[in-house]
């Protein structure tokens, strides 16, 4: 009775399916001989794939919603066991070093278009990280990430084309002038919360985008700016595949700087008011949590690592234009942010690898690459609402507390 | 300990507080009842800083307040429960406890007075690895009383204590209030609408009515006062 149910319920989709599908699926106008292509045989492809799909997924539905044994599959022994293995250190530190290992002989193993686009994982690493402060730490919604990202390319772009600055001053003073940015839209904002705060995020994006696209003098506008050498070491000529090899560990040193500082942040003083304040901003100034100083160092550290990104991105393509920094570049960070778990770090890495990894090698399916891209994120918040990595707080115990003994 | 002179609150163009003045001494449980829309929550705010006064003084232990911003009130030793609870639900009980320890660094003190809170409410070490969000209402009540004597106040300012509680559970806070006064000295300022339990365990009181102070005296002079039992206490 419940198996004819759900075969019920999928045949009716698979029907809607084919249905939607119709026009592009199955009609064809050979416009060279002005003849009407009928390919039924693709119909029948969609019934059947929509048919079993929408079963699946039924399935899976039915077991999500089912009461997990002894939540969170703690009673299966086989993920207990390899939970445990996970935390032994043993295990933990042999995972470290390979993984150390694999990250080193990456560049010389593989070929420099692999070695091209894990450098601009890691770069989204280092954002994600960065957008996690705001949105996963200190629960503001910001829907401009992007343009701090462009402040630190464009500063390291100009800084170089006026005052030939290198690299290597650049990179602190980008990440310095997008932590300015970052408070000056602070100020205007720490009244607002949720939607509105959203809102002037997603304005103040904008307006960085179109100020650089259309104050020709200043950012010479939708021709961007070309020739922005790659990161120089002194003394030392590079080659091109040289050059991306050593951006590579680059980057690479710069994420691990910033996975430490983060999860540093993430445990200080400053890291548990973030939280607070994105719990309740009220008992947060019974609390007296200074809410200015607290949302604004948010936003300014925020922004400081997405400054630092976007030098490292100018100095990667060597050429930057607005158009790299529109709404879809702020919507894919806040996805990595979102899909990694809200606040969680080794979540956001993952979700960045994933995020932009998979559509360069899904490059296979052409054009649907973006098609499954869009079914991976959708199936995941369905899944995983709470992200790849549910957050695991740091949670201090007091040595000595004689409570813990008794209650356990 | 706390004077507050003639103080004019505003929200907007809506005058709030039309000139309150209160005094509260060392070691008192000061309560202040009226009904709704008196503009009690308000005394409190302009209390913390939350919402300023446009006119008046308020002082606490010879300083002046009514400049300063609520960080730096809440250094000064005051400390708000507020009104509807308002703990941090997705954090545990425990990091809700040490939350309200936010502006101290004597790591010991802090220690010491954990274990007092949760001596106070054993119901919290129970719970203490669950999240705010998850207790019931009575529990979120302790939870902020406890949370707010995390701070070791001078002044404990309590907004609504009973608001939507059992009698019960009404009466065990009450219980837990005049105790936290007694052993730990702590001056308590009690804003409620429970009049009676209010002027039960309060040594004094102030009767609020449109923004104004309509009637201050003692709390046994109150409960006996004919126009506070028929307008608050229903008698």
């Amino acid at each position: 009775m419940h198996i004819f149910e759900e075969i019920k319920k999928s045949t009716i989709t698979a029907v809607w399916f084919v249905f939607l599908t119709f026009p592009i699926m199955v009609i064809r106008v050979n416009t060279i001989h002005k003849t009407i292509e009928w390919r039924w045989d693709n119909m029948i492809m969609v019934a059947v794939g929509s048919f079993a799909l929408s079963f699946v997924w039924r399935y899976f539905m039915e077991h999500r919603q089912a009461p997990k044994p002894e939540a969170m599959g703690r009673g299966v022994p086989w993920i207990q066991n390899a939970r445990q293995a996970i935390k032994h250190p043993v295990f933990f530190y042999s995972a470290i070093a390979l993984l150390t290992v694999f990250a080193v002989i990456f560049p010389f193993i593989f070929s420099r278009y692999q070695v091209n686009i894990m450098t601009t994982a890691l770069i989204y690493v280092m954002l994600g990280l960065g957008l996690n402060i705001v949105v996963g730490l200190a629960g503001l919604l910001d829907l401009g990430y992007v343009a701090f990202y462009a402040v630190g390319a464009y500063s390291y772009a100009l800084l170089h084309l006026h005052y030939g600055l290198n690299f290597w001053i650049c990179l602190p003073l980008g990440a310095g002038l997008a932590a300015l940015f970052g408070i000056i839209l602070g100020f205007p904002v720490l009244r607002l919360r949720g939607d509105y705060l959203a809102i002037v995020t997603l304005g103040f994006g904008e307006i960085i985008r179109l100020v650089l696209e259309n104050w020709n003098e200043f950012s010479k506008g939708p021709s961007g700016i070309a020739e922005i050498p790659r990161p120089p070491i002194p003394g030392v000529e590079l080659s091109l595949s040289e050059s991306s090899v050593f951006l590579y560990f680059l980057v690479i040193i710069l994420t691990l700087f910033t996975v430490f500082v983060v999860n540093r942040l993430r445990n200080s003083r400053i890291g548990r008011a973030w939280i607070a304040l994105r719990e309740d901003e009220i008992a947060c100034q019974a609390m007296g949590v200074n809410k200015t100083a607290t949302k604004l160092t948010a936003f300014a550290l925020g922004a400081t690592w997405a400054g630092m990104a976007g030098v490292i991105f100018a100095a990667k393509t060597t050429f930057i234009n607005p158009a790299s920094f529109t709404f879809l570049e702020s919507a894919i960070i806040l996805s990595i942010v979102v899909l990694g778990g809200m606040g969680s770090i080794v979540g956001v890495i993952a979700s960045a690898l994933i995020l932009i990894l998979l559509p360069e090698y899904l490059r296979a399916f052409s054009e649907y690459r973006m098609l499954l891209f869009g079914a991976v994120l959708v199936i995941m918040m369905v899944f995983r609402p709470q992200g790849l990595v549910s957050t695991v707080r740091q949670t201090y115990q007091f040595k000595g507390l004689k409570k813990d003994k008794e209650v356990g | 300990m706390l004077k507050v002179n003639n103080i004019q609150t505003y929200y907007g163009n809506i005058q709030a507080l039309k000139g309150i003045t209160l005094d509260i001494g060392e070691g008192e449980i000061i309560t202040l009842i009226g009904a709704n829309g008196a503009g009690k929550t308000t005394t409190l705010m302009s209390i913390c800083g939350v919402v300023p006064p446009k006119q008046g003084e308020i002082f606490f232990r010879g300083t002046p307040i009514h400049n300063m911003t609520t960080e730096k009130i809440v250094a000064l030793g005051i400390c708000q429960v507020p009104e509807g609870r308002h703990i941090f639900p997705g954090l545990t009980v425990k990091e809700n406890l040490e939350m309200g320890a936010y502006l101290r660094t004597d790591h010991h003190g802090i220690k010491t007075d954990l274990e007092y809170v949760l001596d106070l409410f054993p119901i919290l070490a129970q719970r203490r690895h669950q999240q705010g969000g998850t207790l019931s209402g009575g529990e979120q009540q302790m939870l902020a009383i406890s949370r707010a004597l995390m701070a070791k106040p001078r002044l404990l300012l309590l907004d609504e204590p009973s608001l939507g509680l059992a009698p019960l559970i009404i009466q065990q806070i009450f219980e837990i209030i005049r105790k936290i006064n007694s052993e730990q000295k702590t001056t308590i300022f009690l804003v409620e609408q429970n009049a009676n339990l209010a002027l039960k365990v309060a040594h004094r009181g102030y009767v609020m009515e449109n923004g104004t102070i309509t009637l201050a005296d003692s709390a046994a002079n109150l409960l006996d006062n004919e126009d506070v039992k028929k307008a608050y206490l229903g008698l």
